[in-house]
């Protein structure tokens, strides 16, 4: 994969879940009930849009082609 | 022994232990070396890094902000969490880049990057200026956090103006002996000791009020269930202010030179590492919000002097807590507003001898600029004290105006990194637009249009600003234009 693809990849699988707690879309999240995991829903969809981006972004860094890159200065 | 002094000896022995911290980071470095004290030789690792970049997030305003957002604003406090969560995801394109040219050109500040690229001596002098003050506002806020937290835990005590002088008279000392690398180690033991007592302290505040998390949120969902949305009837926040909110804090994150510059100060790959494992920090806050949340309908907000003080309020006036839970909260809200300060003062330092005095002076040599730097240390940790000891109204306004202003710099940093169009000229009018509107409705305006973030508006203007200029103004920097946007 070339450089400007990947980052072209890491904007918009990471913009999907920032999007997603951010209006107009956060409206699907912003409600009290139902309690989940004994958190209210909005607190709940947060945390867990969080912890989806913390995984995207480790499976991102696995296939960056240049997470080896050595300087050349 | 009284509650109070148990406090106080801890949280003495707390800021002993962070100075001797701080003081030996720095031995066996350089210490006539402008690149160690700028930049610790452009050599941390990842777990210094890591804590670096989140000590700066956990600061007072999270140890006590966050819990006084959700005490008294409810659900708009999530915005720290995914604020906190997301800032940071575009260091991982923009910060190898930054660093490249940073080691290329030999830059390490904001100024010096935008003064290479644009040319000219007015943008950096804006630039330094314009991070002075903000970096002040900032550390004003933080060293009434210590202040604050040192007089409370010692039931009234320690006079405000002591307590400032006690926990960032430390800070100024390290960071002036240690430079870069003596605050990256600071902020390694404080993040461990602020992450441990949030989560210890916090979620022992929950259950020690309500039984458990969900049986305090059954009860609050049962009870007002308005208070955790956003932008419904009877919520405390529109869905346009806490969507621009989150935006500001977004864009204007990377923005300030305390952490634009640690891009310089690390390889490629611990950048791409520390964003990696950052996010973790967002999840860190959780407890501090619930402990917020815990107060709702137990506490009078009438009672609490003013929202942010609730988590204090509650360890020595609501639960009889013993005197170490003092001392320990204490210490976590030092190390929080200290590991933020520490980077602060070291950052604005650097920004205004290299953006405003190496401009009106230039060939100064590296031993002077060294020295400097080192004194403009003293400099800035004095006047941010003396500002917040006895600052006026009027200077308040205007260190909030500049506060605000930071992510003004976003246009012209990106234009650097991935346009050869943008121009000079067109980022200085840009930015001065930019600042004065957000001023003129952060400060003066009542309310803004539509409900949008201040600093969102003159991000709009500056943004518009830029592109017209710069498409009728002549490129006088092609070459200097071609090279940012081609390394890396």
């Amino acid at each position: 994969m070339s450089k400007s693809r990947f980052t072209a990849l890491y904007c918009i699988s990471l913009g999907i879940p920032f999007l997603l707690l951010i209006f107009p879309l956060f409206s699907i999240g912003n409600r009290a009930t139902p309690v989940v995991m004994g958190m209210p829903f909005s607190v709940f969809w947060v945390i867990m849009w969080i912890i989806i981006t913390f995984l995207i972004v480790l499976a991102l860094y696995r296939i960056d082609p240049d997470k080896d890159e050595e300087e050349a200065n | 022994m009284a509650d109070w002094q148990i406090a106080m000896i801890m949280m003495i022995g707390y800021l002993v232990i962070a100075l001797i911290v701080g003081v030996m980071a720095g031995r066996g470095h350089d210490k006539n070396s402008l690149d160690e004290f700028t930049v610790a030789g452009g050599g941390l690792g990842l777990v210094v890094m890591w804590f670096l970049m989140g000590g700066a997030v956990f600061s007072a305003f999270s140890f006590l902000g966050a819990p006084g957002w959700a005490f008294s604003k409810g659900a708009p406090a999530l915005y720290i969490l995914t604020y906190t969560a997301f800032a940071i995801l575009p260091w991982y394109i923009i910060g190898p880049k930054i660093g490249k040219i940073g080691r290329k050109f030999n830059i390490y500040t904001v100024a010096g990057f935008m003064k290479k690229r644009y040319g000219g001596k007015t943008l950096p002098i804006l630039i330094g200026v314009i991070a002075l003050l903000a970096s002040i506002q900032y550390l004003a806020t933080q060293m009434k956090g210590m202040a604050y937290i040192f007089n409370i835990m010692t039931e009234g005590r320690i006079p405000l103006w002591l307590g400032a002088l006690l926990a960032y008279g430390i800070v100024v000392v390290y960071v002036a002996t240690g430079g870069l690398r003596a605050a990256a180690w600071s902020d390694v033991f404080q993040g461990l000791l602020m992450i441990i007592i949030s989560w210890v302290v916090g979620l022992a505040i929950v259950n020690q009020i309500h039984g458990s998390v969900g049986e305090m949120f059954t009860n609050l969902v049962r009870d007002n269930p308005q208070f955790l949305e956003i932008g419904n009837e009877g919520s405390t926040m529109s869905g346009t202010a806490y969507t621009t909110t989150i935006l500001v804090s977004l864009i204007g994150f990377l923005m300030w030179p305390h952490l634009f510059s640690k891009s310089y100060a690390s390889n490629a790959r611990t950048i791409k590492k520390t964003v990696l494992v950052y996010p973790i920090f967002a999840l860190f806050l959780i407890p501090l919000l619930f402990v917020g949340f815990s107060a709702v309908n137990v506490v009078n907000p009438a009672d609490v002097g003013a929202p942010d003080e609730i988590l204090p309020y509650l360890i020595t006036t609501v639960l009889s807590l013993p005197g170490w839970v003092y001392g320990l909260v204490g210490a976590g809200a030092l190390a929080a507003a200290m590991s933020t300060a520490d980077a602060i003062t070291h950052s604005a330092s650097l920004e205004f001898t290299d953006g405003v005095i190496k401009n009106m002076k230039p060939d100064l040599p590296d031993k002077t600029t060294l020295f400097l730097m080192r004194a403009g240390v003293f400099v800035v940790g004095g006047l941010a004290y003396v500002i917040t000891v006895f600052g006026g109204q009027g200077l308040i306004a205007l260190l909030l105006g500049a506060y605000g202003s930071i992510v003004q710099f976003a246009p012209g940093v990106y234009g650097a990194l991935y346009s050869k169009k943008v121009t000079g000229p067109a980022v200085i009018t840009g930015l001065i637009v930019g600042t004065f509107v957000n001023y003129y409705y952060q400060l003066v305006a009542e309310t803004t249009p539509f409900d949008i973030h201040a600093g969102i508006l003159g991000l709009i203007c500056n943004l518009i600003i830029v592109i017209a200029i710069s498409a009728f103004s002549q490129q006088k920097s092609g070459e200097m234009a071609e090279k940012y946007r081609n390394i890396g």
